[in-house]
């Protein structure tokens, strides 16, 4: 996970990057919508990973930065007429603050017990903006969200998208392979040793939740203006709950491991509700068989194969 | 490498997959089928499938069969969005319809409006879509919160009741009851004094708080909108307290007079409660009617049917007739149809306002009373209170 990115895995980024790019030129807005809607929620999931793949802990509320940010961005816009610069950053600008609050008490806690603070603090914020009806429109849900002409198109706001979320995964990377990333894992492998070698384990963990808070919040911010629409559900524990399986199914151990489990989950989810209604069964059980048998992912299945057929190479 | 490139051709062929037209006419729509929702969900979906099917058995509207695509809103609505979107994208659907909940309508709705593509609300009440929300795409065939205020205010003026406690779920379709309520009784009956709003929330079990305010305040009429489960477990609670007995009547929205809840409650259905629906099994307004009650029950493999089909069975004729007005399918052409247009639906006929593109779906109101026969309560007299604002 350390390891800087290989020559393989460099071309094999760069592969995926153009195909993206190109998805326009298929002439299909059903590819541009899912590959818009797999980016969004495929940086969710990476954000969510600082928390849990490389601070160690599980937050079960991880939904309520992406909601602050998709909320004050959208009501910015629309209802005050911000332009989209300024209304994404305090959007942005919110879920971070939010994030920096709410783990200040977490991350005073570890185990369970932040997994369930972290929940808690979620549903207040769930509860905010149901309850708040002259300003979030409540369980109506916030439509239209008014965006701005020059991405008013569908090509031209999946070129914005694919922008900020390549650009959001490239500090992310850079963060997680600095110094400050390699802490982190050593606070995830023991906390009391990455203590006594001068670690300030308790503010390693608050800056890598309100990390997690601030790009959750970029994923909201675009989530909100793509639905053109932002929805209380957004902000509910299953929302948290969706964005850590498809995290858990890529694998925390891997940084792409959670890019890849929400392209997966989600076109499974896609596929599956064309032809079913049963979906929740069919994630409970993706989730037993990862729990049970595969603890590390998709990723770590991937290595293992490899390791078996490709020689072993080291990755 | 190679299985890069094979997912990337394999993703291209399924958005080729979607070009393919057909001259099927398709629907999109969207129910719950699964969790909470499937209750309404399922047999909206009967009614759905026998309008389509009628349609289909007479040869097709010009010859074009007509072809559903359903998928489940998971009473979402940023899922009941993305399904949209994708039925469009995708599967290439001419209109979509459906909707439960207000959000998911309204989510729907903004859908419609992004691609160009009509919208038939068949089952959301909520006011704002049909007013702050209106756009050109979107048409509501079912009932909203102003008519139905309206009637409960005529009932109000009706059994002359004076002190109204008024009880309605905080959430979107209570507080638009709510408003529609205080509007309509200023124009039916300004000298009713509306003395307790009470909130309970949304998927609340515990009302006892709630009943000993009602008790106290001494309103000879409740009003509420509480819905399903939340009416069940009110009255359950209610009834020791005599709260029913104590009152001239509850009259409620939320259609607590439906087959689904007063079969359900059986002897603990309370006594005066005067309640809507959109459709009763054992009451038939004509032969047409009758007839279509007796297609829902073979389908539905009980003669005690819901009331959700005749609204999806609406919304589909309604289509249908736009469909064959304008000789076509292109979206412009069906707004300028169904604006102003009147259809016979199984209840009589309905006509859709051009100016904010809502239907005058009224519904079915009269008290629930014992009678010979029936091992639950039964609305008696039937009164139909249309869809009017004066």
């Amino acid at each position: 996970m350390t390891s800087p990115l290989s020559k393989t895995g460099m071309a094999a980024c760069l592969i995926i990057l153009i195909l993206c790019a190109l998805t326009p030129l298929l002439q299909s807005d059903y590819l541009i919508d899912v590959v818009t809607e797999i980016l969004i929620v495929a940086l969710f999931a990476l954000s969510l990973n600082i928390i849990i793949g490389y601070s160690g802990n599980v937050s079960f509320g991880h939904a309520a930065y992406f909601a602050i940010g998709g909320y004050v961005n959208a009501i910015l816009l629309t209802s005050y007429g911000w332009p989209l610069l300024p209304s994404a950053v305090a959007g942005v600008f919110a879920a971070t603050l939010t994030a920096a609050i709410v783990a200040y008490f977490c991350t005073r806690l570890t185990d369970i017990y932040f997994a369930m603070l972290t929940l808690a603090f979620s549903m207040l914020v769930w509860a905010i903006l149901f309850k708040w009806r002259s300003l979030t429109n409540g369980d109506d849900g916030f439509t239209p969200v008014h965006v701005p002409a020059m991405i008013d198109d569908r090509t031209a706001f999946f070129y914005f998208t694919m922008i900020v979320i390549v650009v959001s995964i490239a500090v992310l990377w850079v963060i997680t392979h600095s110094a400050f990333g390699r802490s982190l894992v050593a606070v995830r492998e023991n906390v009391g040793r990455a203590g006594f070698v001068g670690i300030h384990t308790r503010r390693m963990r608050w800056q890598a939740f309100v990390i997690a808070g601030f790009f959750a919040g970029v994923a909201g911010v675009l989530f909100g203006m793509y639905h053109r629409g932002m929805y209380v559900e957004s902000a509910f524990w299953t929302q948290s709950a969706q964005v850590l399986i498809m995290t858990l199914l890529g694998g925390i151990y891997s940084f792409f491991g959670p890019l890849i489990g929400a392209a997966v989950l989600f076109m499974l989810e896609r596929l599956t509700n064309e032809y079913t209604e049963y979906w929740p069964t069919v994630l409970g059980s993706i989730l037993l068989v990862i729990l049970l048998f595969q603890p590390d992912g998709l990723v770590g299945l991937g290595k293992r194969i490899k390791n078996k057929f490709g020689g072993g190479g080291s990755p | 490498m190679k299985r890069i490139l094979a997912g990337a051709v394999a993703l291209a062929a399924m958005g080729a997959g979607s070009a393919a037209l057909a001259q099927d006419i398709k629907i999109g729509v969207l129910y719950p089928t699964s969790g909470g929702g499937a209750i309404y969900g399922g047999p909206a979906m009967v009614g759905h499938n026998l309008a389509v099917d009628e349609i289909n058995a007479a040869g097709g509207i010009n010859g074009r069969m007509l072809v559903t695509v359903a998928r489940d809103s998971k009473l979402n609505p940023a899922a009941a969005a993305s399904a949209a979107k994708e039925m469009v994208t995708k599967d290439g659907v001419d209109v979509l319809m459906g909707g439960l909940s207000s959000a998911v309508g309204l989510a729907i709705s903004e859908v419609a409006k992004q691609e160009g593509v009509v919208y038939l609300a068949t089952i959301p009440k909520t006011i704002q879509m049909t007013t702050s929300k209106l756009h050109p795409h979107v048409f509501r065939t079912s009932s909203n919160t102003d008519f139905e205020g309206d009637a409960m205010a005529q009932l109000i003026k009706k059994i002359g009741g004076k002190k109204v406690c008024d009880i309605q779920l905080d959430y979107a379709y209570g507080h638009d009851l709510s408003d529609g309520l205080k509007a309509a009784l200023k124009r039916h009956a300004p000298d009713v004094e509306i003395v307790l709003n009470l909130r309970p929330k949304l998927r609340a079990t515990d009302y006892n708080v709630f009943i000993t305010q009602i008790m106290g305040a001494g309103c000879d009429v409740v009003t509420s909108g509480l819905w399903g489960s939340h009416f069940v477990d009110f009255a359950q609670q209610a009834s020791p307290f005599g709260l029913f007995n104590n009152i001239k009547a509850y009259i409620s929205g939320g259609e607590v007079a439906s087959h689904e809840i007063a079969g359900k409650m059986g002897e603990d259905y309370p006594p005066n409660v005067i309640s809507n629906t959109y459709e009763l099994w054992y009451h038939a307004v004509s032969p047409n009617h009758k007839v279509f009650q007796e297609k829902i029950a073979e389908k539905s493999g009980t003669k005690e049917t819901a009331m959700w089909p005749v609204l999806s069975y609406t919304g589909v004729r309604f289509y249908a007739e736009a469909v064959m007005k304008s000789g076509g399918t292109k979206s412009e052409g069906i707004i300028k149809a169904l604006e102003g247009m009147t259809i016979d639906t199984p209840v009589g006929p309905r006509t859709i306002n051009a100016a904010d593109h809502q239907a005058n779906t009224g519904q079915f109101w009269g008290p629930m009373v014992n009678k010979d026969g029936f091992s639950y309560k039964v609305m008696d007299p039937v009164t139909f209170i249309p869809a009017v604002i004066k």
